[in-house]
């Protein structure tokens, strides 16, 4: 399975596992309902092909009709100061889908689930809004949507995969950067990109075991990142129209 | 090598558990504490326990039927409650709380009953409007100390569980730097027994009769409580600060370098100390001045814990900014609270008022206990 449209929709049903990989507790597992087991949707993001262009932030928003003030994705972007040289670094955040996810065992009502094909999903007609997901969730991936009063977050745009489409951040991407694709396909680019380049994960620590892959993430990015936390803030968009 | 990060572009999260939390955290554990210090008064019979548990159990009852309201009112969907219910979540530590709040309320209601049946049997023997409402409610003439010994019991496993509950559901999340630290659970018990005491001392002379007895007791226990809460603080440092507990020492190392951190923990034992000074050198005349700090302290740990343990972001670079909204998602929750608080203290106070009897500990023995 390719990244491009075209090969997406010739879906392979290949259930051969990537040996990189760790397994679902039995818990997660048993809890999954929803999708095609055949498939184990994940990303893989080339850091060296992002340039930050935040296109991806727009068309999750466009595409999933994300209120003002929330994002689902977003490029988080830093500059970075060595030895008298500075470099812009792009990493896009979004869910990481991961494979034992922490959101979905402490859900009070069951309103989040990981499907069978991995994508963690929220039922807003179930959700409480109660937020323990959103404490949950070590990548504060995860809000409070303030027009459904429930929990929000990315859900690799299932309506769009379930239709055999890209997700929208995908299909958008002008550099390449995001990559999706079906890894219990070999043939697969995320397979094959899991499995020939040197793939890391965000926290690892975290036991969480994310099918979000990055190539070209630096140590300094994996965790909390220790630096100048921003200056802007949307919130302040409001009080201070000047920084609109 | 040098090296400067600087972020130019994140997101910002905000709050997902609300002031509300704040103040349902603060009144079940308030209500929790307050229930241990009525059980010596009521389920074992101390006589010289008899008035601080009478108070007891009205900051129990006051606090624990407001906490719920908070709890529910933090939903961001209060009306769809009822999902708790048809939802099979055992390894939810909330799926489980919100059995265990009905099982505490209902346990708590049981026992004040069997508690002040006698007070409700002898405000049915009065000629008034509402007698007949007392003695419908008294279901008669108490006889043995059985029910209370049973509704004392049904109370303290409620209690234990939403204190086993409170505790463990916040320390499970992982995600959260400051909470998933082994202490907590122990802190939330320890500060909410120091704020039940604090609301029994600033009660003690408005809805008792300020008996300077209770006022003595009570400022010791307070002093050996927040003796407990500094010396569980000092713990909590030293695991962090000797890298003994990992959770503890990346908590500390998280909020170490920060000013505004730094301002908040020495206000923090300030407040648990100051109050601990004055209970132990002067426990009379002093109560007010050491219950309203309590009950600081007591509120100010949760605020901490919750709001500014929220303001950490879990990805980005320091810290994110918090302002209280005047709204029902801020000040108009907390006013709120308290106003109904307020309201419940003066329902109850006004139906049941404090005995006015001589203190000595017999005669309120046998008006607390009358058939032992």
């Amino acid at each position: 399975m390719d990244r491009s449209r075209r090969n997406f929709l010739g879906l392979g049903a290949a259930a051969v596992g990537t040996a990189t990989l760790q397994p679902a507790t039995v818990e997660a597992r048993e809890a999954r309902h929803g999708g095609d087991a055949a498939h184990r949707w994940a990303m893989v993001v080339d850091l060296r092909k992002c340039v930050g262009c935040q296109a991806c932030t727009m068309a999750c928003i466009m595409e999933n009709r994300v209120p003002e003030d929330s994002f689902r994705t977003i490029v988080s972007t830093y500059e970075v100061a060595e030895n008298g040289k500075s470099a812009t670094y792009m990493l896009p955040r979004l869910c990481n889908h991961c494979e034992n996810p922490p959101c979905t065992p402490v859900c009070p009502t069951g309103a989040t689930y990981q499907r069978q094909d991995g994508i963690v999903v929220v039922d807003n007609s179930v959700c409480v809004g109660c937020g323990y997901c959103v404490q949950a969730c070590p990548y504060d991936a995860r809000f409070i949507n303030h027009e459904t009063l429930t929990a929000d977050k990315c859900n690799f745009c299932v309506h769009r995969v379930d239709a055999g489409l890209l997700p929208a951040c995908v299909e958008t991407c002008v550099g390449g950067a995001r990559i999706f694709g079906d890894l219990n396909d070999p043939e697969s680019t995320v397979s094959k990109l899991v499995a020939s380049e040197d793939v890391k994960v965000l926290k690892p620590g975290e036991g969480t075991d994310p099918r979000v892959f990055y190539i070209g993430l630096e140590a300094e990015f994996q965790g909390r990142v220790d630096g100048t936390p921003t200056l802007w803030r949307p919130s302040r968009a409001k009080a201070e129209p000047s920084l609109v | 090598m040098d090296e400067h990060i600087l972020e130019l572009i994140n997101v910002t999260r905000e709050v997902a558990w609300l002031p509300w939390a704040v103040q349902y955290f603060f009144l079940i554990g308030i209500s929790v504490g307050a229930v241990l210090l009525s059980l010596p008064g009521y389920w074992i019979g101390r006589p010289n326990w008899t008035k601080l548990s009478r108070l007891a159990l009205v900051v129990a009852l006051v606090c624990g039927l407001a906490a719920p309201v908070a709890l529910v009112s933090d939903l961001h969907q209060p009306n769809r409650f009822w999902h708790f219910y048809v939802a099979w979540r055992p390894h939810s530590w909330m799926w489980w709380g919100s059995f265990f709040i009905p099982v505490y309320i209902g346990g708590l209601l049981f026992y004040a009953w069997a508690a002040l049946r006698p007070e409700i049997a002898a405000q049915g023997r009065v000629d008034s409007r509402l007698g007949r409402l007392y003695r419908l409610v008294a279901m008669g003439e108490p006889r043995g100390a059985g029910l209370m010994k049973l509704a004392g019991a049904v109370v303290l496993v409620g209690a234990g569980l939403v204190a086993l509950y409170t505790g463990v559901e916040v320390y499970v999340v992982r995600a959260q730097i400051l909470w998933h630290t082994p202490l907590l659970p122990f802190q939330f018990l320890l500060t909410g027994l120091a704020g039940a005491l604090g609301l029994v001392l600033v009660l003690n002379p408005i809805v008792g009769d300020g008996d300077a007895r209770v006022e003595v007791k009570a400022n010791r226990l307070l002093a050996l409580v927040l003796a407990g809460v500094m010396v569980l603080g000092m713990v909590w440092l030293g695991l962090g600060y000797f890298d003994l507990d990992a959770a503890n020492a990346q908590a500390l190392r998280t909020v170490a370098a920060s000013p505004a951190w730094r301002n908040t923990a020495i206000w923090a034992a300030l407040a648990t100390l100051v109050p601990f000074l004055i209970a132990l050198v002067k426990p009379r005349g002093t109560g007010i001045l050491t219950g309203l700090i309590a009950i600081h302290s007591a509120w100010m740990f949760r605020w901490t814990v919750f709001i500014d343990g929220q303001s950490i972001p879990k990805t980005g670079a320091g810290f994110y900014e918090y302002a209280l909204p005047r709204g029902a998602e801020g000040l108009l929750g907390i006013v709120g609270t308290a106003g109904l608080c307020l309201f419940l203290l003066v329902v109850i106070t006004a139906l049941l008022p404090m005995p006015k009897r001589p203190a000595t500990g017999a005669a309120e023995t046998a008006f607390l206990h009358p058939a032992e």
